[in-house]
């Protein structure tokens, strides 16, 4: 009998079917509906006549929208589609086919990944294009002083906003898989991830502050959490963008480098994880 | 030639919560299954007959011992690589049309491409569901649930078909039909491993059963050699009146046998319900669907029913 | 649960951690830097604020805006009865997300130049009380917004636009001039301004009485000038240092020469 080796396209097979199935469940679609419902509510600025910091009020709500319903998105998406497979059975008929436990693994993630960047990319897009749009009806009505310089949005920054908070939430779907893998309930998996996420964003309290402690135990008990977990405040860059600063090309790609490390970590730690899990 | 399933010294624990209590679902099994036969794996609800199957499949990871098949043991992914399973009670994407489902399975089990529709279509008008193919499986029957699984197990005609609990749930008419399809595997030269707690289901196409019992093995051997009485024959007679009992007692003295008892005959319940859901129209328009496909396809299952409405 | 596979899956993430200090160090530095509210003094700071900012994380800005939104709506009632709650509001603002310049600049507008007109008028309007009393309620209510921007400068203490809002309001609320010369000078000396800054800054020195300091800096400031760039306004510059070569009686062999 011949070797099954690992196979690429077996990971593309449940990738696909993983996306598919997300996309046709309800809550994709009403999380979109209501992340766009938030992007256009900024609407309510024009009425104030602010001027081009309207842009700013857009922008923030765009940003906002995208990084809340995102991590909401990786978390519940991937506690959905990779934990309830174990909970429904339906991973016992995958899993007695001839497959790698880490190919089905990599096709979760990539699935649960894609769905994001489909979600990232929508909104990415819609914010721009309301935001050109808006843009433009300032520059040319109310507030044309203000675009002494040209355009104030930087589109291209939009854009590797987009592609930062993509790379987060696919890492908040690798620590979902690994909290998945081995926790005994969907809603466990969920919690438990949430508070890895805001573990996460406060981490760099622990990752500045580890040195003044006084007492020596905690000092080296905070040091070992700011090492542990990864710094979210990392890709908070919504923030500056909207404020009209640059984000330089180096800071940029090392951001960027930063989340690829962790989503091949995490990938790998929940194939470990999941590797004895008993089906 | 090796047997297509070799279990030995097999043992397995469930921890149960805190501290190092166990429940031992699997203890000390050894169990050789050879090639091309319908090998019934029986025993009550909670005897470890599912625990033995995902032991065997790799889903669960031995506490003690070894198992594999076709020599290849269990912990290495190839040894799955012929091998069809049908899960108890499946559960699968409630999102796809039977026929995705089929698919899917198929390209993971590395299908090849050019065959894969061709084979998808035809595993799934094997099993009677034609018609229901291009149907959410989330809109499916029981019955037509164990029939797709059963489609998933063959997408990609393994040599080695192992069927948890494929009756549970499901009526006699589906019960026996999916039944014959069991005998028509073994027809194609295929291994077949049954689990069930329903021993008169099984009765009747199992070459070869092992009962289990809390976990252990308590019997195991050829079915005829355990069932029958070889030296006993009953004779079944129409018109039967009580006085004949003496004198048949007497004309079998004279030839050296003996009569050990006259009994009115028991049809199981089964066979009762079977008869008369072949004969009424208005269980035939119920069932139609399924009874269409078995007409269509002229299926052992067809068959059967037609002999038996012949011989009512 | 498999505590084993937890403590290995804890190791490696340690080991991670300080394995990818060298690409996020630098980056987070980076951020930090650009990020007022991420930049730890002490501990206390770091639970205070930090922990609020950590929490609202993307959020915050979005607070502030739909306070800010609220602001505004209560502003427009524009009596002196809403005084107290607008600037608690913009404080609240300001304090919850300092970042954006718009802020401070648009709330100390609103307290020196809006709510000092409320109080004149509901005082009795323009005309008809004392202009001691007008001058107490201008006096109050620019002191309070240039509090409010001296706040802003610990945050921006490189905007220019800031001083000059401060300049504004010494100048136009308190006709302080001897201040709006100054902070119109500490602007002007600051990268990015505007260049009206400067000349802003001499005007109000000529107006002082004070022409040979406004001559001294405008001569200083015409070497700087761009001709090619129309805001620089390099001819009216010159007129100026000609208007106060005249009203310095400069000998014509001194004047200046460009
Ligand atoms: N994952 C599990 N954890 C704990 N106990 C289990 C688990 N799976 C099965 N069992 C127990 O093992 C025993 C055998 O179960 P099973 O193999 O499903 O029996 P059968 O298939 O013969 O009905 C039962 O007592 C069952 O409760
Ligand atoms: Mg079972």
């Amino acid at each position: 009998m011949s070797k099954v080796v690992f196979s690429p396209a077996r990971i593309n097979i449940i990738a696909k079917n993983t996306f598919l199935e997300a996309v046709r469940q309800k809550f994709f679609g009403f999380l979109v509906i209501i992340a766009l419902g938030i992007i256009l509510s900024s609407q309510v600025f024009r009425d104030f006549n602010f001027g081009a910091p309207e842009l700013k009020f857009i922008a923030d709500f765009g940003f906002g929208a995208i990084v809340l319903f995102g991590s909401v998105l990786a978390i519940v998406a991937t506690a959905q589609l990779f934990f309830s497979e174990i909970e429904n059975k339906t991973a016992i008929t995958i899993l007695a086919k001839p497959i790698f436990r880490s190919e089905f693994i990599f096709g979760k993630f990539l699935g649960v990944s894609l769905l994001l960047l489909v979600f990232t990319g929508m909104m990415t897009v819609i914010l721009s294009v309301l935001l050109f749009w808006r843009e433009t009806a300032i520059m040319e009505g109310v507030d044309p002083e203000a675009f002494e310089a040209g355009r104030m949005v930087a589109y291209g920054d939009i854009f590797l906003y987009g592609i930062v908070q993509w790379l987060k939430f696919s890492i908040l779907c690798g620590i979902t898989m690994v909290v998945a893998s081995f926790s005994n309930t969907n809603l466990y998996s969920v919690i438990l991830s949430f508070v890895i996420l805001l573990i996460c964003h406060l981490q760099y309290l622990a990752r500045d502050a580890w040195a003044q402690m006084e007492f020596l135990p905690v000092q080296l008990a905070v040091f070992m959490l700011s090492a542990v977990f990864p710094n979210f405040q990392l890709f908070n860059i919504g923030d500056q963008i909207a404020l009209g600063e640059s984000i330089p090309f180096e800071l940029g790609a090392r951001i960027i480098g930063y989340a690829l490390i962790y989503i091949i970590v995490f990938n790998l730690l929940a194939v470990f994880s999941f590797r004895k899990r008993e089906i | 030639m090796t047997s297509a399933i070799s279990i030995e010294d097999l043992t397995k624990d469930f921890p149960l919560g805190f501290g190092h209590l166990k429940l031992r679902a699997v203890e000390d099994l050894s169990l050789e299954i050879a090639d091309n036969q319908v090998f019934g794996l029986l025993g009550p609800n909670g005897s470890g007959k599912s625990t033995t199957i995902k032991v065997i499949l790799g889903l669960l990871a031995p506490t003690r011992g070894t198992c594999g098949i076709f020599g290849t043991p269990s912990a290495e992914v190839s040894s799955r690589r012929d091998v069809g399973f049908l899960p108890e009670a499946p559960y699968f994407y409630r999102y796809l049309t039977g026929f995705e489902l089929v698919r899917f399975f198929g390209r993971i089990c590395q299908v090849e491409k050019s065959k894969l529709n061709d084979r998808v279509h035809e595993v799934i008008e094997w099993v009677g569901l034609k018609e229901a193919a291009h149907r959410r499986v989330g809109t499916y029957s029981k019955g037509m649930l164990q029939r797709i699984g059963l489609a998933q197990a063959l997408v990609h005609d393994p040599r080695l078909v192992i069927l948890d609990e494929p009756t549970a749930g499901v009526d006699p008419v589906g019960s026996a039909e999916i039944s014959s399809l069991i005998l028509k595997l073994k027809e194609q030269g295929k291994t077949i491993i049954l689990c069930s707690h329903l021993l008169g289901q099984v009765e009747d196409i199992c070459d070869r059963i092992a009962i289990l019992n809390r976990g252990k093995l308590i019997l195991e051997g050829e079915l005829r050699d355990l069932v029958s009485k070889k030296d006993l024959r009953s004779v079944v007679v129409q018109d039967y009146r009580e006085e004949y009992n003496d004198e048949l007692a007497g004309w079998l003295q004279a030839r050296e046998s003996r009569l050990v008892s006259v009994e009115q005959p028991q049809y199981s319940l089964d066979r009762v319900f079977l008869e008369h859901v072949g004969r009424s129209e208005l269980a035939r328009e119920k069932l139609s669907e399924r009874a269409e496909v078995a007409k269509q396809q002229d299926t052992a299952s067809g068959k059967d029913n037609e002999e038996k409405k012949k011989s009512s | 649960m498999n505590w084993k596979a937890l403590v290995v899956i804890f190791v490696v993430l340690f080991v991670v951690g300080l394995a990818v200090r060298p690409v996020e160090g630098p980056a987070w530095d980076e951020l930090r830097e650009r990020e007022p509210s991420l930049r730890l003094a002490d501990l206390e700071d770091a639970l205070g604020q930090g922990v609020t900012v950590g929490l609202l994380g993307g959020f915050r800005a979005i607070v502030a805006d739909l306070l800010w939104i609220r602001t505004n709506v209560i502003w427009e009632q524009q009596e002196t009865a809403v005084i107290p709650a607008t600037e608690t509001m913009i404080r609240l603002v300001t304090t919850i997300d300092p970042r954006p310049v718009y802020f401070w600049l648009n709330g100390a507008r609103m307290i020196a130049y809006d709510m000092s007109v409320w109080r004149v008028r509901e005082a009795g309007d323009y005309g008809n009380i004392p202009d001691a009393a007008v001058r107490r309620y201008h006096d109050e209510q620019a002191e309070t917004a240039i509090r409010l921007l001296e706040r802003a400068r610990e945050f921006h203490p490189d905007r220019p636009e800031i001083l000059i809002e401060i300049a504004n309001i010494y100048l136009r609320r308190m006709e302080n001039e001897e201040k709006a010369a100054e902070y119109y000078r500490i602007a002007a000396e600051m990268e990015g301004a505007p260049p009206y800054a400067a000349r802003i800054h001499a005007e109000i020195l000529r107006r002082m009485g004070e022409y040979e300091q406004a001559y001294e800096w405008l001569k200083e400031l015409y070497a700087t000038l761009d001709p090619g760039n129309p805001a620089h306004q390099k001819q009216v510059v010159l007129g100026r240092i000609r208007e106060l070569e005249d009203t310095l009686d400069v000998p014509l062999i001194q004047r200046f020469q460009p």
